[in-house]
């Protein structure tokens, strides 16, 4: 007992939180992620998402759909779910948005320099979204065809498991072929031009699982006249 | 003096900020080693090779050549303009030229050449009033001649006029060999992106290890970062880049003069596709020569011949580029579909483009 008070008992050992923790090896830091609590576990959204998202952000581990028809914004709408997060410092990936427009994406507030991008991923884009899943925070994959069921269930079990978001952007000819715990459809889109194109409305119907209003429609202003998305 | 091979690849000698005239030289250079292992870079698009050894072995110089151009046709697409003289500064005259000067013939070849291609334009203006007009007839003024009058630099270049000298002073680009090494990725600096204030978070190398991965999966060009740099049309203010690959430097937050302002579209074609915009008569809509269009843009005809009404159009913005060099004169506009798209089209030669969505 009295060996306690012995020279090598010093309270440097005694407590986790000292100092001199063992050094990671890089692959080890790599891999290992740290604790998540709940609290932590949705990201944070820009404004006009913040009341339309079931728990006023993206929860960890969930799929959002987004459905579009080519052209009407759906590319905008996933990209500005993603700007909160990405302007606080995790890192994005979007997967199979061919030839991005990056002045646009800054313009919507994403901070460019952790965004990925993989404009052509081709046959390989369930293997190159699975990849990402273990290194980004938040994922949009635009499938270039109708995605198969197999390769959708992995993906979305994958992000599960890993507690990334995941953003599925789909044309309603080749809907996303799962469930998902939030849908976002666009479902009307009216530009508003002068002398050139100032800002674009969007109709939105949010739906899916754990939708908090589930067929509510709302209008958002993606982009606004500084390439921002607002609420209307 | 060894005859060189120089091979002259015009599209690859002006530096892209996307540095993909880098990565093509690289390419070329790693295509030509297995032609001859003493292949050397010297500028972008400039590259020479000695071609005793690989005449002996292909059986000629026009085999060689014929291999060599064989080669840079498969890995970039690119027609190349080679030429054989003696010595850096011939043999790239002998390149622009697409002439092979037979061995022993470098002399008679430099002293024909017009004195401008010593590339010192005071020099040329100084000897034309001295009924000085060939490279030869430099040449032959006395050295001390030449010392009482010229500066310097000018007598570095009549040594060069006289075979005393090879190269021109400014033949080599001196930062060339270390930037292919950072290119092929034997610089390791530059494959780290930094997070903020050039701290390194643990998500950071997760992020990393992932693009890696993805990196082997689809190759070099498949995973792409993004960087935002000064410009007017948003192809121009936006550049993606290849991960891992080094940033161009120049970032430009000044506001530029009619850039085209915000909404930007969200996708800008790499590769604009060829489209037709017609007026209500159906007849093409073009630029006039005020940078007025023809008539009011009603059709727009995409891939295929699928037919679009056009409800509303914007423009055109008129940007004459870069008039100091080789003049672009193109014009954008704004257009919305009877689909409820919108699209960004640039003329440019009476040919439109489709060059930008707003998704």
């Amino acid at each position: 007992m009295s060996d306690v008070t012995g020279s090598e008992y010093s309270s440097e050992h005694m407590f986790a939180f000292s100092d001199k923790r063992p050094a990671l090896s890089d692959d080890i830091r790599a891999a290992i992620r740290p604790v998540t609590l709940a609290k932590t576990k949705t990201l944070p959204v820009a404004e006009p998402w913040r009341s339309l998202l079931p728990d006023g952000g993206l929860r960890r581990g969930a799929t959002v759909g987004v459905q579009s028809p080519p052209g009407w914004g759906g590319v905008s709408v996933a990209l500005s779910l993603l700007s909160e997060a990405s302007a606080k410092g995790h890192w994005a990936a979007v997967v199979g948005v061919d030839d991005p427009g990056v002045v646009a994406i800054a313009d919507l507030g994403l901070d460019l320099r952790r965004v990925l991008f993989v404009p052509r991923p081709r046959g390989a884009w369930a293997e190159s979204a699975a990849d990402l899943v273990d290194g980004v925070d938040l994922l949009i994959v635009r499938p270039p065809s109708r995605p198969a069921h197999a390769a959708a269930r992995n993906l979305m079990d994958r992000v599960r498991e890993r507690g990334t978001v995941l953003i599925a952007l789909t044309e309603p000819v080749a809907p996303w072929p799962l469930p998902v715990e939030v849908s976002l459809d666009v479902t009307h889109t009216e530009w508003v031009a002068s002398s050139r194109l100032e800002s674009r409305s969007l109709t939105v119907r949010v739906g899916g699982r754990g939708a908090a209003g589930r067929g509510a429609e709302r209008v958002l202003v993606v982009p606004d006249r500084r390439g921002r998305a607002v609420a209307s | 003096m060894e005859r060189l091979l120089a091979l002259w690849i015009e599209e690859l000698s002006v530096e892209q900020a996307d540095g993909s005239s880098l990565r093509s030289l690289v390419a070329v250079l790693d295509a030509l080693v297995s032609i001859c292992p003493f292949v050397e870079p010297i500028r972008l698009g400039f590259i020479t090779m000695p071609i005793r050894g690989p005449s002996r072995f292909f059986g000629g110089d026009d085999a060689v050549m014929d291999a060599v151009a064989a080669a840079v046709r498969d890995v970039t697409g690119y027609e190349v303009s080679l030429g054989v003289a003696e010595g850096l500064f011939c043999a790239e005259l002998a390149a622009r030229q697409r002439t092979v000067v037979p061995a022993g013939g470098t002399r008679l070849f430099r002293h024909v050449q017009p004195l401008a291609v010593l590339g010192h334009k005071e020099l040329t203006t100084t000897a034309r009033r001295l009924g000085l007009v060939t490279v030869g007839e430099f040449a032959e003024l006395a050295p001390a001649r030449v010392a009482e009058r010229f500066s310097r630099t000018v007598q570095v270049l009549h040594r060069v006029a006289r075979g005393e000298l090879y190269e021109l002073p400014a033949q080599r680009d001196k930062q060339l060999l270390a930037r292919l090494r950072t290119a092929r990725g034997e610089d390791v600096r530059a494959e780290e992106q930094m997070g903020f204030f050039g701290q390194r978070s643990a998500s950071d190398d997760r992020a990393q290890a992932a693009a890696h991965r993805l990196r082997h999966r689809l190759g070099v060009d498949g995973v792409l970062v993004a960087d935002v740099r000064g410009g007017r049309s948003p192809d121009d203010r936006a550049a993606l880049v290849p991960w891992g690959a080094p940033r161009a430097a120049a970032r430009d937050e000044a506001p530029w003069p009619g850039q085209l302002g915000s909404p930007a579209p969200t996708t800008s074609f790499r590769y604009p596709v060829r489209v037709e915009v017609l007026d209500g008569d159906n007849q093409p809509v073009r630029l006039g020569v005020r940078g007025a269009m023809t008539g009011t843009p009603s059709v727009l005809v995409l891939e295929r011949g699928v037919r679009r009404r056009i409800t509303w159009c914007a423009g055109p913005w008129l940007f004459i580029e870069q008039w100091w060099a080789a003049p672009r004169r193109r014009a954008h506009a704004q257009v919305i579909l009877e689909t409820g798209e919108a699209m960004l089209v640039t003329t440019e030669g009476g040919q439109w483009w489709l060059t930008g969505m707003y998704d």
